[in-house]
């Protein structure tokens, strides 16, 4: 199972007391699946997301990913999971600005100290359709090419798992289609477990399975 | 009013802002430094005026060989300036079994108007201050009542009229020039007239001294000068010695140095904070004109925000000023000056006024950039990074520095060395900077993951990277100069006058009177005894041609051609002595030499192997000239423009002249030996010496005060210039975090940018530090044989880089610590 999450909660104390973000929510997502999370704004999406990728820890419940346990490792254990396992794709791209496109895609290749970091880079640009520009900077590309050096950046170590965080979100129609496709063919390519946040119902249709959360619940299991 | 109101409101909101609070404090501590430095500046200025005042008697005088006309004492009282007359001469004293020439000082009750005159009434009762004597009395000197066998309440015949001894004087202004000391008399000056010692055909030298108010003062010396006739010349205490001004000039100088540094680290601190306040407000004015702000309101909003910080930041820094002052006068202000001194508004009013120049100098070329932000820059972020490379607006903080270097300087030495150095520093920072990137690109691959990391986010931020270890460099030179280097040059400068620095001059010593009096000099204890023969003569031909005949333009060249010279030899060049020009001629050359001073090579342009000839007695010397020297004058040394070769010149009649160092209360003996050998004169150069060590005193305190805000100063640009990149670095670590990064990758990575950024800073730093500092010792503060402290500086420059990874490394703990999660929340 790439992930396995059982009875997880969230909560968090505010000034006003007790804050339920996450109640109870058990998913499995198999490898190779993809799975679209939805619902309102402050349902708990991202907290969710977070969660899973390993970037939080749950108030309770278990999580694991790969067979590891996410909920009771250090931040240091699960620094090292997410480097071996796990791609990203934000919304606002959070590319580097101060690196070329062919820079940021080499980050995580030389966060894990491989070896021809640049020329795996060059592939993965190459296979989003940016090796024209891959020596630009981010404040020279537009938002889809944004998007297409992070989605490069997300599949260069050949993660098993896909992190999606309304990857089209800050994208036009065409734009956010165009980039869909390429996320699901990359996905299809390297046989990558997905799980996307998104508001996109066209684009969560085209998941496996969809977990909609409401004030923190899953209202289906997934 | 809106705008002031909304500016106000700005600020409440991001006075919290760390960009914001740099700001006001560097602003706090340059207006603060310029503030005491001005005021303690005047203050040690006034003391060491006041001090050299107290040598002449007065704030100013006029000598002359005659009497001097009433119009100059008249015009000077209309100005409101107290007036006092004295005439020296020589005269003989006669007691009833013996006589004595003393040098006399016939003073009214007025004098001295500056410094004191001390006496004791009777043997061993307590030293008291005096004025001039009263009609029938007067004072003697020590040696006077033992050499006439008198004491204090009996009379003495002075000049033909006969004194009661009201005191025995212990001290008079005056004392400590290099005069023949002969036993001194202080007498009436009208009983001197009245005696006609004063009259035609008498040998006395008349002075005219003034006091008061510094505009006074400056005011009548402005009137006076057009008006003196040959023969009158007036006496300034800058004037007054040679020794006393070097150290006004040395003085000041460090003063300037110290309060322009900590001017200059205030102005890059507020730079790179506004720079990083700019840089956080994009998105805001980028939404403010998207809504339809003009961008002259916007201008004015951000304008307004900075006053509104810049009020309360000038108070504080005046406020702080004021009150140290206040406070380091209150500790030390004997120290300081013996003058009454009011509250010191002026000097901080305008060290407020140079803050503020420095805040708009430095902090509204980003912000000025700020308000042109385009509008659509709220849809797109690219529009919000076009870079104007060449702007005529970035000029303004060179411009202010420029003024800056200008106005503090006040030398014509001082200023554009240290805008050489520094602009030396920015281009190495630069060139270092630039190599390092390089290197560290060709290195990063095959590194270590966390030091690639760091290696490659160094070289890929390039443009910050290079404007952080320029401000760094920058930062660490001033730190260095003001905390390793400045001392050490006031620890060379003390040293130019160690304790046993020579506090004796004896003259005319003959042949036969040498060996006895080396020995008793040993039996006294005295020691660094440097003795050399002197010679009088004329200087009969230059190359052959009469001087009578040269046509000499120079007035001095008139002046040295026409009068008696004093020639002495050496086979060894003296220590205060170096060759710049020629070689030393050595103990016995085959043919005459004479090795002459820069000042003779100036005024005859002469250079080595040129031919003078001397007369001197009925010998004549032809001598070629061997070498030119550049001469310490400020080292209370026997030294000579003129230095023939030993070898020829020993054979001319000749006496002996000598310098050396008597411990303290051997003086009564040294009295004693004079006795003995009447013929010699003894001068006794300790009060000069003394005065000359209070200035050094004063300047070191003065510094000292100054120092710690420099140094906070520099560590605020250090802090300044390590934050200017935080808000990227923030991101870069929240993502690199999220892609798996460990903690330990983001340590070293950031460890390896300190570490790189803190020895760029370093070496350049030390490299500057070092350079200015032998530049500034040998052009501004003329200590020819200063080395800098190099180990001192590299161990600092290498503390420092280290200090500069620690505050990178602390900056970047919380960064590192933060959850991934965040960039998740930030969408």
């Amino acid at each position: 199972m790439a992930l396995d999450a059982v009875d997880v909660s969230k909560h968090v104390t505010g000034p006003a007391g007790r804050i339920d973000i996450l109640d109870s929510v058990t998913l499995r997502v198999a490898y190779g699946e993809s799975l679209a999370i939805v619902g309102a704004s402050g349902s708990g999406k991202t907290t969710l997301l977070g969660l899973l990728a390993g970037l939080d820890t749950p108030s309770s419940g278990r999580i694991h990913m790969d067979g590891h346990p996410l909920h009771d490792g250090d931040e240091e254990t699960r620094a090292a999971l997410r480097r071996q396992l796990v791609g990203f794709v934000f919304q606002s791209f959070h590319l580097m600005p101060a690196l070329s496109a062919e820079e940021n895609v080499m980050l995580p290749l030389e966060l894990d100290g491989a070896t021809e970091a640049r020329s795996r880079a060059r592939e993965a640009l190459d296979a989003v359709g940016l090796t024209p520009r891959r020596g630009h900077f981010p404040h020279q590309l537009s938002g889809g090419e944004q998007q297409r050096v992070a989605l490069a950046r997300a599949f260069v170590n050949q993660p098993r798992i896909l992190f999606a965080d309304e990857p089209t979100g800050n994208l036009d129609r065409h734009t956010g289609s165009d980039v869909c496709d390429l996320l699901f063919q990359l996905n299809h390519a390297h046989a990558t477990t997905l799980v996307m946040v998104t508001h996109d119902v066209s684009l969560a249709e085209r998941c496996m399975h969809v977990a909609e959360l409401d004030e923190g619940r899953l209202r289906e299991p997934a | 009013m809106n705008l002031i109101r909304l500016s106000l409101r700005t600020l409440r909101r991001e006075w919290r802002l760390p960009e914001l609070r740099t700001l006001g404090a560097a602003l706090v501590l340059a207006v603060a430094a310029l503030g005491v430095v001005a005021t303690l500046s005047a203050r040690v200025e006034q003391g060491v005026t006041a001090s050299a005042a107290e040598l002449i008697g007065g704030d100013l005088g006029v000598s002359a060989s005659s009497p001097l006309p009433r119009e100059f004492a008249n015009h000077a009282r209309a100005q409101g300036l107290a007036v006092s007359r004295i005439a020296t001469f020589p005269s003989m004293a006669f007691a009833s079994s013996s006589n004595q020439l003393v040098d006399v000082t016939a003073a009214d009750r007025a004098y001295p108007l500056r410094g004191k005159l001390t006496i004791r009434k009777a043997e061993g009762s307590p030293v008291i201050d005096a004025h001039g004597p009263a009609r029938g009395t007067v004072y003697l000197d020590h040696r006077a009542l033992n050499d006439l066998g008198l004491t204090p309440g009996q009379s003495v015949q002075l000049g033909g009229i006969t004194l009661r001894i009201a005191g025995q004087m212990v001290s008079q202004p005056d004392g400590g020039q290099l005069v023949a000391m002969a036993p001194v008399a202080v007498m009436n000056l009208a009983d001197a007239q009245a005696a006609g010692l004063l009259g035609t055909g008498s040998r006395a030298g008349h002075k005219l001294l003034v006091a008061g108010a510094p505009p006074a003062t400056k005011a009548f010396a402005s009137w006076v000068k057009p008006k003196l006739a040959p023969g009158q010349h007036l006496l300034t205490p800058q004037s007054s010695q040679q020794r006393m001004r070097e150290s006004f000039d040395r003085a000041g100088a460090f003063l300037r140095l110290t309060a322009l540094l900590a001017a200059l680290l205030a102005g890059v601190a507020i730079a790179l904070a506004a720079q990083r306040y700019a840089r956080r407000k994009t998105d805001e004015v980028a939404l403010l004109r998207a809504l339809g702000t003009p961008r002259r309101r916007v201008l004015g909003l951000l304008t307004g925000t900075l006053v509104g910080l810049a009020v309360p930041a000038l108070l504080i820094g005046m406020g702080l000023a004021l009150g140290l002052s206040q406070l380091a006068w209150q500790l030390a202000g004997n120290l300081l000056t013996s003058a009454p001194t009011t509250l010191p508004w002026l000097p901080t009013l305008a060290a407020a006024a140079v803050g503020l120049a420095v805040l708009a100098g430095f902090a509204l070329p980003p912000l000025a950039h700020l308000a042109e932000v385009p509008p659509v820059a709220v849809f797109q972020r690219s529009q919000q990074r076009r870079v104007h490379r060449i702007d005529l607006l970035y000029l303004l903080p060179v411009l202010v520095a420029t003024g800056l270097i200008w106005m503090q300087s006040g030398s014509n030495q001082l200023g554009p060395i240290l805008a050489a150095s520094l602009a030396g520093v920015v281009v190495v920072a630069l060139l270092l900077s630039a190599i390092m990137l390089w290197l560290a690109r060709r290195l990063a691959p095959n590194a270590h993951p966390g030091l690639r990391l760091g290696l490659a986010a160094l070289s890929r931020r390039r443009g910050l990277s290079l404007v952080q270890a320029t401000a760094l460099s920058l930062g660490l030179t001033a730190l260095l100069l003001l905390g390793v280097v400045a001392p050490s040059l006031l620890q060379s400068w003390r040293n130019e006058l160690p304790a046993d620095t020579p506090n004796w001059f004896v003259l005319n010593l003959q042949d036969n009177q040498r060996a006895d009096f080396i020995k008793t000099l040993h039996s006294l204890g005295a020691d660094r005894l440097n003795m050399l023969p002197l010679a009088v003569g004329k200087l009969v031909s230059i190359n052959g041609t009469p001087v009578d005949k040269m046509h000499l333009e120079k007035g001095d060249a008139k002046h040295w051609a026409n009068r008696q010279l004093r020639l002495s030899w050496s086979a060894r060049l003296p220590s205060s002595n170096k060759i710049v020009a020629g070689t030393w001629q050595g103990a016995d050359p085959s043919r005459p030499m004479v090795s002459i001073d820069e000042r003779w090579r100036d005024m005859f342009g002469l250079k080595p192997g040129d031919h003078m000839t001397f007369q001197v007695g009925e010998a004549t010397l032809d001598t070629e000239v061997s070498s030119v020297r550049k001469v310490d004058w400020s080292s209370f040394q026997v030294n000579f423009f003129l230095l023939l070769d030993a070898a020829h010149a020993g054979a001319l009649p000749h006496t002996w002249i000598a310098s050396f160092h008597l411990p303290r209360g051997q003086s009564q003996a040294l009295s004693g030996v004079v006795r003995k050998d009447p013929n010699l004169s003894l001068i006794d150069v300790n009060a000069l010496l003394n005065r000359v060590r209070s200035i050094i005193q004063r300047v070191t305190l003065a510094v000292r005060w100054v120092l710690g805000f420099s140094l906070l100063a520099g560590i605020l640009v250090l802090v300044a210039a390590l934050a200017s990149s935080a808000r990227e670095r923030e991101h870069e670590a929240a993502l690199l975090r999220t892609l798996g990064a460990h903690r330990s990758q983001l340590r070293t990575a950031a460890a390896c940018e300190f570490a790189m950024l803190g020895l760029i800073a370093g070496a350049t730093a030390a490299l500057g530090a070092a350079g200015a500092g032998t530049w500034l010792a040998r052009r501004v503060f003329h200590i020819e044989h200063f080395v800098p402290p190099l180990l001192p500086l590299l161990a600092t420059a290498a503390g420092a880089a280290v200090i500069v990874m620690l505050i990178g490394l602390a900056g970047t703990r919380r960064v590192i610590r933060s959850s991934p999660l965040l960039l998740l929340r930030r969408g």
